[in-house]
């Protein structure tokens, strides 16, 4: 895209979006830049559409719902700062799952480093709708795991845990 | 307890790096680090050590080098404008904002574990920026960290899962007080032990040392009858004795075990009832009642069977094996050298077992979920014509459960006859080598002693059962053991103080003196809140939801005591005081009041059981309550059900009002007693309400304000700070006052 293009697709955008040096994603309103978070609507359903960018006192400033038909420029901030707010720790290898009292505790390996964590006895890994496991450990942090990736002794261990 | 749960579950440093903390407080001229957080994950959200610590006038973020060294960045307070955080799903962002237009002075990113540590640096820093100073104790600033990361898994996991030994050893301390019925029903298991040993070893005598010798002359046939008779007397003495150390046992131990559930049962209970409000916040009330029942009816099959089985059998399969390599070594070996790899497979089997029955219990609790939406939800289920859906829901995972369950079967019920194959293959491999001896080929074998033997090998499968399920029946007696004893060493965070005060009686005069409080110990509730209330005053309390209007009254009843300052009652801090004493001349009247199971008049009783029948009309009437209990079926003897359900939210007020005006008290907490109702049952509520505070002290917590007109003084609780106070015609009377405003805004809803 030439900068005269860039130029005019900015001129025509409805929504305009804007990484700020710091890494904050910066809309730009009628009232001027305001500093915005992205919340995703439906992060398992429909986790790259339906974003609510809302400002620090979380009120809505746009809705976007179709990020596609949003100028390059915005859609690449957009994007930067929805894997910051939909980051969760994807799991790449089970370690091992022990049960204990009321816990049971995981160790697991993730795409962004080793990491040990419990969930209640009761608390049991969620299908989500676009395939792989979600959990949720007693301090609220969630793991993605894409059981179908994962190598023959995470699946046996995991094995319990999926239909 | 904290730093036991970080090294074992979280596996983070348990505390600032030492050598980072000297870095960072000399760098702030010896300025002590008052909190300090771990930012657990990186700019590019991989997960590593970034450290942000809290002093009085800076903030200093760690960073770790590629090459392992600190790099220290500080800021100082004064130039933090606003501290802003933008949580996301897993990704938490906190960002300290200095001027408008310059970039963030820092941005750490973190997982919701380290949640708790950076909201309290979040909490000293808005207020600061509020102008309102919290110094936290820089020496505690290691135990603040660590209670905060720790939290989560401990109020999972109140008590951290110790060793198995240590746990068996401490329940079965509880068997201390029953020595003696132990000792005998320990020794009668040790006798129904030996007794078995001994008929295979008298048929082989029998058969070696009288039929034998007797068919082939060697042994008179008088003297043959004569041994065979006593042999036979013998084993019958012996059937008798195991039979009776059997009955003996089993009854002994049986009882014993119901002795020390019943012993777990009151002291568990009896803990309970003395535990602070913040346990069971903490904890479901389920959970609780599992632990009263379920987990010591556990206890008891452990004790009662499991400890006498377990080493029983471990003693016979000891006895066994050296029995048969006695008789014959040969033979023997046959024999016992299979029993570890049979006890292995038995281990094995359950440990497989284990992991279908958590995939039976996920399908299980799928389905329970379909019934614990549904039933509650029925109303909704039908409105929207759902019943057809909700149906085929709980087929499909009850046809689930069916499945896993189906699967479990398949799996013992195909384990069980292999391994009793193997066992029985063992036997025949015994046949295969004694029957060549019995004919004389090599060494010699005896009939007698072949006999023995096979009737030793019929012996051998329980104990092998036992042993190979002992991990098992250990496991799940540790798991209730410690569920039962987490409960039992909590302790109560109000607790009297040796030679505690007693207040007889209290005259009512309540002070608050510069209080503060945090659940947490760093986030306030209440904020420097000081006030003086005279007896026989009535105080309303009103503000906003969260302001801290129910911590105020918790404090005047001692749920909690003040993290800061003093609560006074007619002059005596209220920490020094007789807890059970004191509370006995406090009466609470809440939103939602709690009747018990029982009648109504075991209700109105609750708090003075000796109260006159009399007494209990006197304060029915005065709480408007006595008309509607006379309509009532059985009148003052009809029993309401579980939390009064079988009565209306306003009969219930007026009962729980009754027991309020029976018990007398000199301090009375009325918490929304009046929200809720319709107007004609309000009226009625009120008016015995106003007979109720009558010369006592009262705290009243009200949304709405009109029921508060009378009230000596209003308290105006905002943000935990006794923003206003004052009569209502005085605070009505404060141009742009806080109350002012809500009273108008409720007059224009009105």
């Amino acid at each position: 895209m030439t900068a005269l293009e860039i130029e005019r697709e900015e001129e025509s955008e409805a929504i305009k979006l804007r990484s700020a040096p710091d890494g904050r994603l910066i809309a730009y309103t009628e009232r001027g830049p305001v500093p915005v978070r992205v919340r995703q609507c439906f992060p398992w359903s429909e986790p790259h559409r339906h974003l609510s960018l809302r400002d620090t006192e979380e009120r809505e400033v746009v809705l976007v719902e179709d990020p596609t038909a949003l100028g390059a420029a915005s859609r690449e901030a957009l994007e930067r700062a929805l894997a910051e707010a939909g980051f969760v720790l994807e799991v790449t290898r089970v370690v091992s799952i022990e049960e204990e009292v009321e816990i049971r505790q995981w160790t697991v390996e993730t795409r962004h480093g080793p990491r040990s964590f419990q969930t209640h006895l009761d608390d049991w890994p969620r299908l989500l709708p676009s395939g792989g496991l979600l959990i949720r450990d007693v301090a609220g942090d969630l793991y993605r795991l894409m059981v179908a990736d994962l190598d023959k002794k995470s699946k046996d261990l995991l094995w319990a845990f999926v239909d | 307890m904290n730093l036991e749960i970080i090294s074992r579950y979280i596996h983070q440093p348990a505390q600032l790096p030492t050598e980072l903390r000297a870095r960072i407080e000399l760098s702030w001229d010896a300025e002590p680090i008052q909190l300090y957080a771990l930012a657990d994950l990186d700019d590019a959200l991989v997960l590593g050590e970034t450290w942000m610590a809290l002093g009085n006038r800076f903030v200093a973020v760690a960073r770790q080098a590629t090459t392992g060294a600190w790099e220290i960045e500080t800021i100082d307070r004064g130039r933090i404008r606003a501290v802003q955080l933008s949580p996301g799903l897993s990704a938490n962002i906190l960002l300290l904002i200095g001027e408008p237009n310059e970039p963030p002075l820092a941005t750490v990113r973190y997982t919701q574990r380290q949640r708790g540590a950076f909201e309290n640096i979040r909490f000293v820093l808005d207020e600061s920026l509020a102008g309102r100073v919290v110094q936290p104790a820089p020496e505690e600033a290691d135990r603040v960290y660590a209670d905060a990361v720790a939290r989560p898994v401990r109020d999972a996991q109140a008590l951290v899962a110790g060793l198995e030994s240590a746990v068996i050893l401490r329940l079965l301390s509880y068997l201390t007080p029953y020595r003696r019925q132990v000792a005998v029903g320990l020794g009668a298991a040790a006798i129904v032990t030996l007794a078995s040993l001994v008929p295979p070893y008298l048929a082989g005598f029998l058969l070696d040392r009288v039929v034998r010798p007797a068919q082939a002359g060697a042994l008179a046939h008088g003297e043959a009858a004569r041994l065979a008779w006593i042999a036979v007397g013998a084993m019958a003495a012996l059937y008798v004795v195991r039979q009776a150390a059997a009955h003996v046992r089993l009854r002994l131990m049986s009882v014993l075990g119901e002795w020390v559930a019943r012993d777990l049962r009151s002291e568990l209970y009896a803990h309970i009832q003395r535990l602070s409000l913040s346990f069971f916040s903490r904890k479901k009330t389920g959970s609780l009642i599992t632990r009263v029942t379920a987990d010591t009816d556990r206890l008891w099959e452990f004790i009662a069977f499991g400890v006498v089985d377990v080493s029983l059998s471990v003693v016979m399969l000891l006895g066994l094996g050296a029995v048969l390599l006695v008789l014959d070594w040969r033979l023997g070996l046959v024999m016992t050298l299979p029993v570890p790899l049979f006890c292995w497979l038995i281990y094995w089997h359950g440990e497989s077992l284990n992991a279908r029955f958590i995939r039976a219990w996920r399908k299980w609790s799928r389905l329970t979920d379909v019934l614990g939406d549904t039933i509650p939800g029925i109303r909704v289920v039908k409105a929207f014509n759902q019943e057809t859906r909700e149906i085929a829901r709980f087929v499909d995972r009850n046809d689930a459960v069916t499945d896993e369950f189906n699967s479990i079967h398949r799996m013992w019920t195909t384990f069980w006859p292999m391994l009793m194959f193997a066992v029985h293959t063992t036997t025949v491999l015994v046949w295969v080598f004694a029957v060549p001896r019995l004919l004389g080929v090599g060494h010699p074998l005896s009939a007698g002693v072949f006999v023995s033997f096979l009737l030793y090998t019929t012996m051998f499968v329980a104990p092998i059962e036992v042993i190979g399920q002992m991990v098992r029946t250990v496991n799940r007696a540790t798991s209730s053991a410690h569920r039962v004893f987490e409960v039992l060493d909590s302790e109560p965070e109000v607790k009297d103080v040796p030679d505690s005060v007693r207040l007889s009686p209290v005259r009512g005069r309540v002070e608050f003196e510069n209080v503060t409080f945090a659940y947490d110990g760093v986030r306030q509730i209440l904020r420097g809140v000081s006030f003086a209330v005279q007896p026989g005053e009535l105080i309303g309390l009103v503000g906003t939801s969260g302001g801290g209007k129910s911590t105020v009254v918790s404090l005047v009843a001692r749920f909690y005591d003040a993290t800061g300052g003093a609560v006074r009652i007619d002059g005596v801090d209220v920490r020094t005081l007789d807890t059970g004493h004191y509370r006995e001349q406090i009466g609470i009247v809440l939103q939602d009041p709690y009747l018990f199971h029982g009648t109504v008049l075991e209700n109105i009783r609750y708090g003075l059981p000796s109260a006159s029948l009399g007494a209990v009309v006197a304060a029915a009437k005065a709480a408007n309550a006595h008309d509607f209990i006379c309509r009532l079926g059985q009148g003052y003897d009809t029993v309401v059900g579980e939390r009064g359900h079988t009565l209306s939210g306003g009969e219930r007020q007026r009962i729980s009002i009754a027991r309020a005006i029976l018990h007398n008290p000199r301090i009375l907490i009325l918490d929304e007693a009046t929200s809720s109702v319709d107007t004609e049952t309000e009226r009625q509520i009120q008016e015995a309400l106003e007979r109720l505070i009558a010369g006592r002290t009262v705290f009243a917590i009200a949304h709405r304000l009109s029921t508060l007109r009378r009230a000596s003084r209003l308290f105006v609780i905002e943000k935990g700070r006794l923003a206003e106070s004052g009569t209502h015609r005085e605070l009505l009377g404060k141009p742009n006052g806080i109350y002012k405003r809500l009273y108008e805004l409720q007059l224009q809803l009105q």
